[in-house]
């Protein structure tokens, strides 16, 4: 829905009435992911999509149907291959689409913090009385119950999921600011990194210690430029779980102080460029300074994927193809039992 | 034709997308009728442009370039009298004996200008679109038709007549046939190409899911994990085994490029392949000789 708020956010402000159809979870393949979402508004216009425009003619006449007064509804599209065959239709997958009116309400306020990068999870009902009613859960505040905590767990990792709440299921979209990929190193490889990087949707710092490598023209695609001592400045950046920590330096002096403070964060992927021998020297000299095998293990170095690449896109791509494996393997592990 | 014509001209290539050899001399023992420095360059029909040393090197260069083009890999070649080319060489310079009565030793390198390749990314589903958008920044170039040329082709189309593309694709011979689909799908997909009578070899080079198993993934995750794979295939791919056909000038022995071959005789039905006008006149002579010395 983040790609169509500016539309939704247009049609409120004109006073326009509109409904949306999203989706709420698939199986198999799917060309768009939960959270995905078509608006139909009043006069017809259509923003957005559910899929790859195989099942839209469907659900504009659900929505149609929605916004002449019709109850939100939930529908399922689940195309049987032979059936996909015949009718020139895709995927094997099947979707689970939600078509609800839209409440204006909520749009400005969600617009706001996602601009502003503030997480805010939508929060909507699939059953029961107040089906496909929204409203907007924030990470803070005070908590609505059981409901509200579930969507706030899920807000933390930036997941868009169906959670059930005694026997109910809710469907919760999270609007999570992007997560931080911070690329220490201001070096060729750092701004392949970068585009990459915001390609898959992190929010990217390149910081450097030396400032006259680390200039716009160096970097037109990333977030923010710092100038500091990479170890300096990762103490203060803010670090969760989806964060990722490339440490492209190669430079003892820098890659010590910095790996030394990343292991003691909780980002979920630190990786390190060098050598093989590089790698084993700086092992050796973080053990020296109090680093545990555990807290190493957690560094992949050398940096990513072995592709036998060898340009900075190549390698960039290496990075990004492990960063990947890294979130999904953490995305498998047995869910850390809150306490 | 002056050094700096050469690399106009090979820029010229290079910018529309022609294989090409450059040929940098970059050693040379006296006597001889070259320069450190000189250059030439040499097309993929063996044309040779520029200047190297006469004669005596020319059909060397002109071979050596045929296959460095042909395998992609720059190579050091050393030209001299049979016996002495050897000597303080580089240990995996090229040792070429050359048939000419100059004493000079010269040093080429060979360095093979291939276009980059070509990506074939067939569909307008979010991650064909991407795929499209990120393969130019690893050095793919990217169409979106199917393309004879094309070394890799990605089908994701999400369904709109997968059969087709990827019948049309094996049947080209395309090395690297990758298919964006569910298992699901991609069982159908394949059970349909059996079908139609495409044999069990040519679906087995499927790949299906295209890309590196990075977990389930989002649709930009995709076409990260197709473009890791793309990368790693490149990187991991034999050398072309199509090298160029090189016959033996019966008069001296060097072997020279069939393709690229200026002098040529026919004696008795065959062709016979010579380094310069010298071996060809020597042979025309007594052709007899040379082919006995060489069907022993």
């Amino acid at each position: 829905m983040r790609d169509i708020l500016p539309t939704l956010e247009r049609w409120a402000a004109d006073g326009v009435k509109a409904a949306t159809a999203t989706v709420v979870s698939t199986e198999r393949s799917a060309p768009r992911d939960p959270g995905a979402a078509l608006a139909v508004s009043e006069s017809g216009d259509v923003a957005g999509s559910v899929t790859g425009g195989c099942v839209e003619p469907a659900v504009y006449e659900e929505a149609r149907e929605v916004l002449a007064g019709g109850e939100a509804r939930l529908r399922t599209y689940g195309i049987a291959d032979e059936e996909a065959f015949e009718v020139g239709l895709p995927c094997g997958g099947t979707v689970n689409i939600l078509v609800a009116p839209l409440d204006p309400q909520l749009i400005g306020p969600l617009a706001d913090a996602v601009r502003e990068e503030r997480p805010v999870a939508m929060v909507t009902p699939l059953s029961g009385a107040n089906a496909g009613v929204s409203r907007l859960v924030s990470a803070d505040g005070p908590s609505d119950g059981e409901v509200d905590e579930r969507a706030r767990e899920l807000l933390a990792r930036g997941n868009t999921a169906i959670v059930e709440v005694d026997g109910a299921e809710v469907f919760v979209s999270s609007f999570a600011p992007r997560p931080n990929m911070y690329v220490f190193g201001a070096v060729d490889h750092a701004a392949a990194l970068a585009e990459i990087g915001r390609f898959l949707g992190y929010r990217v710092t390149v910081c450097d210690a030396r400032a006259r490598f680390v200039t716009p023209e160096r970097f037109p695609e990333v977030d923010e430029l710092v100038v500091d001592w990479p170890d300096r400045f990762l103490e203060q950046a803010p670090v969760d779980e989806r964060t990722a920590i490339c440490v492209l330096t190669h430079d003892h002096k820098f890659d010590i102080p910095l790996l030394k403070a990343a292991v003691a964060t909780p980002a979920g992927y630190i990786g390190a460029m060098g050598s093989r021998r590089t790698t084993a020297e700086r092992e050796e000299r973080l053990r020296a300074e109090g680093v545990t095998d555990e807290q190493l293990a957690r560094i992949r170095a050398p940096i990513g994927l072995k592709l036998g690449g060898r340009t900075p896109e190549e390698v960039a791509v290496a990075i990004a193809a492990q960063l990947i494996q890294t979130v999904h393997d953490r995305s498998q592990a047995p869910e850390p039992v809150a306490g | 034709m002056t050094g700096a014509d050469v690399l106009v001209r090979a820029g010229r290539l290079a910018s529309e997308g022609v294989p090409f050899a450059l040929a940098t001399v970059v050693g040379v023992r006296r006597p001889a009728s070259t320069r450190r420095g000189d250059r030439a360059l040499v097309t993929s029909e063996g044309e040779l442009v520029g200047w190297i040393g006469g004669a005596c090197s020319e059909p060397i260069v002109v071979r050596e370039a045929l296959r460095a083009i042909a395998d992609g890999e720059s190579r050091l070649v050393r030209i001299g009298p049979a016996g002495e080319a050897a000597a303080g060489a580089h240990p995996d310079a090229v040792i070429a004996a050359s048939s000419c009565a100059s004493e000079g030793v010269v040093e080429v390198l060979v360095e093979p200008q291939l276009p980059e390749p070509l990506l074939a990314v067939l569909g307008d589903s979010p991650a064909a679109e991407s795929l499209a958008r990120l393969a130019p920044e690893v050095g793919w170039r990217v169409t979106r038709e199917l393309a004879q040329d094309a070394e890799a082709v990605v089908v994701a189309t999400m369904g709109h007549d997968d059969e087709t593309t990827l019948a049309a694709a094996l049947e080209h011979g395309v090395p690297y046939v990758g298919l964006v689909a569910s298992a699901r799908r991609a069982s159908v997909v394949l059970a349909a190409l059996r079908e139609r009578g495409v044999d069990e070899d040519a679906l087995a080079r499927v790949r299906s899911p295209a890309g590196l198993d990075l977990g389930p993934s989002t649709q930009p995750e995709i076409a990260v994990a197709v473009l890791a794979e793309l990368v790693a295939w490149r990187h991991s791919r034999a050398p072309v085994p199509a090298t160029p056909a090189v016959a033996v000038d019966p008069v001296c022995g060097m072997e020279v490029a069939v393709d690229a071959a200026k002098e040529i005789a026919t004696y008795e039905g065959h062709e016979y392949y010579f380094c310069g006008p010298g071996c060809r006149s020597r042979f025309e002579a007594d052709p007899a000789s040379y082919v006995t010395v060489e069907a022993s």
